[in-house]
């Protein structure tokens, strides 16, 4: 059972209170399965895409997109985008070019 | 003997349509797609269909095909004058999951060699195969021989007429390849030297048979060369502050390397220090190559564009939009 550690006090409160009733967890750690896939981390480059910068371009990649591929096909980044080795191997069928197919991702 | 010119004009017309006439070509490898650009007129000439997103590639010594490995499991060999995929094989095979990080050719020309991780499912439990070193069939997939390495193997390079392979991890293992087993002869020390390295770009065909890449220390950036005829490799640590950079090429006379990542970067390898940087337009890009008389610069991937710059000015000539984002683009010239 939950175990209730707060109380709604006002109206407002309890009207978010009733919204919450019977919701499900939508987010989980890593640590479940979907395992987290092998090969994620092939060789020792942490921070490879620190930027050290002072001045423009002060991010990484430039733009995100350009990068998406390259962080999804060999797992760099397996809870931010699709990973390409185990659970999403042919995400870049419906999207080969994400500046103009992003809308095509569907991946849990 | 009218139909004499018309012969010719036939010939001239068919080498022009996309196959492999005399002259340069550049691969972009994409995903489910390798896009051919003339070297003459950079325009997009073939479009070459392909399973899954394209990582490495090796030439086979004749130059008419291109091996071409993607999703980190399939190789395609694709024939450059058909400019169609002609053979695929799987590596996950005889019941293991693999993953290839680093593939090259065996002079042979019918095996060759990859960097693996493994795993399977037995009896509903996860079993991880140790990583190696591996020699497969072109033809089969079928695996040979292999060589347990330490993780993290990301790159291969053939020196010495294949007698023996760099393996780039946290350090460097030497593998001698010419006895019966596999066996590392060598272990370069890299990781306790502060040195980190990303090298899934090498150029190594493109650059006359001289890997280049790029590696980084806490102080300084600096270019690893390896000349596959002897070996040899150069360390040419960068004066200046150092630029971020995916992947780097030589200029054909090797007096200038030029690396890209956000900037196009410019680089004296006399002086072994940067001459200029500039944004890329396009935005990130993680490959770069440079046409075989040095005039101009390419480059592209990472995102779905080619830029073509001129050399000498590093002013944008083209901005090609490619089929698909990209993984590299390299050089073959016939």
């Amino acid at each position: 059972m939950k175990k209730k550690i707060i109380d709604a006090l006002n109206e407002k409160a309890r009207a978010i209170d009733r919204l919450a009733e019977g919701e499900q967890k939508t987010a989980e750690a890593l640590g479940g399965p979907p395992a987290m896939p092998q090969g994620c981390t092939t060789i020792f480059d942490t921070g490879w895409e620190t930027n050290p910068r002072p001045t423009y371009p002060t991010g990484n990649c430039q733009s995100s997109a350009r990068d998406f591929h390259g962080c999804a096909g060999d797992c760099w980044w397996p809870a931010q985008v699709p990973d390409g080795l185990t659970n999403h191997s042919d995400f870049d069928v419906a999207c080969p070019n994400i500046a103009r197919d992003w809308r095509n991702l569907k991946y849990e | 003997m009218r139909w004499q010119p018309l012969l010719f004009v036939g010939l001239a017309a068919i080498l022009c349509a996309g196959g492999a006439a005399a002259g340069e070509r550049f691969y972009y490898l994409g995903y489910e797609i390798i896009q051919v650009i003339d070297g003459d007129t950079d325009a997009i000439v073939a479009d070459i269909p392909i399973t899954g997103a394209s990582r490495e590639v090796a030439l086979s010594a004749d130059r008419k095909f291109l091996y071409v490995a993607t999703n980190r499991h399939l190789v395609h060999t694709v024939d450059l004058t058909q400019n169609r995929v002609v053979a695929t094989i799987d590596l996950s095979n005889d019941g293991w999951d693999r993953v290839m990080f680093g593939f090259v050719l065996d002079p042979d020309g019918k095996t060759a060699y990859g960097g693996f991780m493994s795993r399977r499912t037995a009896g509903g439990e996860v079993v991880i195969g140790g990583p190696v070193v591996a020699q497969f069939e072109l033809e089969t997939g079928r695996f040979l021989r292999s060589v347990e390495v330490p993780w993290g193997v990301a790159h291969l390079v053939s020196v010495k007429g294949g007698t023996t392979l760099y393996a780039f991890a946290q350090d460097l293992y030497k593998i001698d390849t010419t006895g019966r087993e596999l066996k590392i002869a060598e272990t370069v020390p890299m990781f306790d030297r502060m040195m980190n390295i990303l090298p899934f770009w090498d150029y190594a065909f493109d650059n006359g048979g001289v890997a280049s890449m790029n590696y980084y220390t806490p102080e300084f950036m600096g270019l690893m060369l390896v000349d596959q005829k002897t070996g040899e490799i150069s360390e040419i640590p960068l004066k200046g502050d150092p630029v971020m950079a995916y992947s780097v090429v030589l200029s054909p006379d090797r007096k200038l390397a030029y690396a890209v990542m956000d900037e196009l970067t410019v680089i004296d390898l006399v002086e072994k220090t940067y001459l200029e940087s500039m944004p890329i337009a396009e935005g990130t890009c993680y490959a770069v190559n440079v046409s075989g008389d040095g005039k101009k610069i390419y480059a592209g991937g990472g995102g779905s564009t080619l830029t073509v710059y001129d050399s000498k000015t590093l002013k944008a000539l083209k901005v090609l939009q490619m089929a698909s984002d990209g993984m590299d683009i390299r050089r073959v010239s016939f």
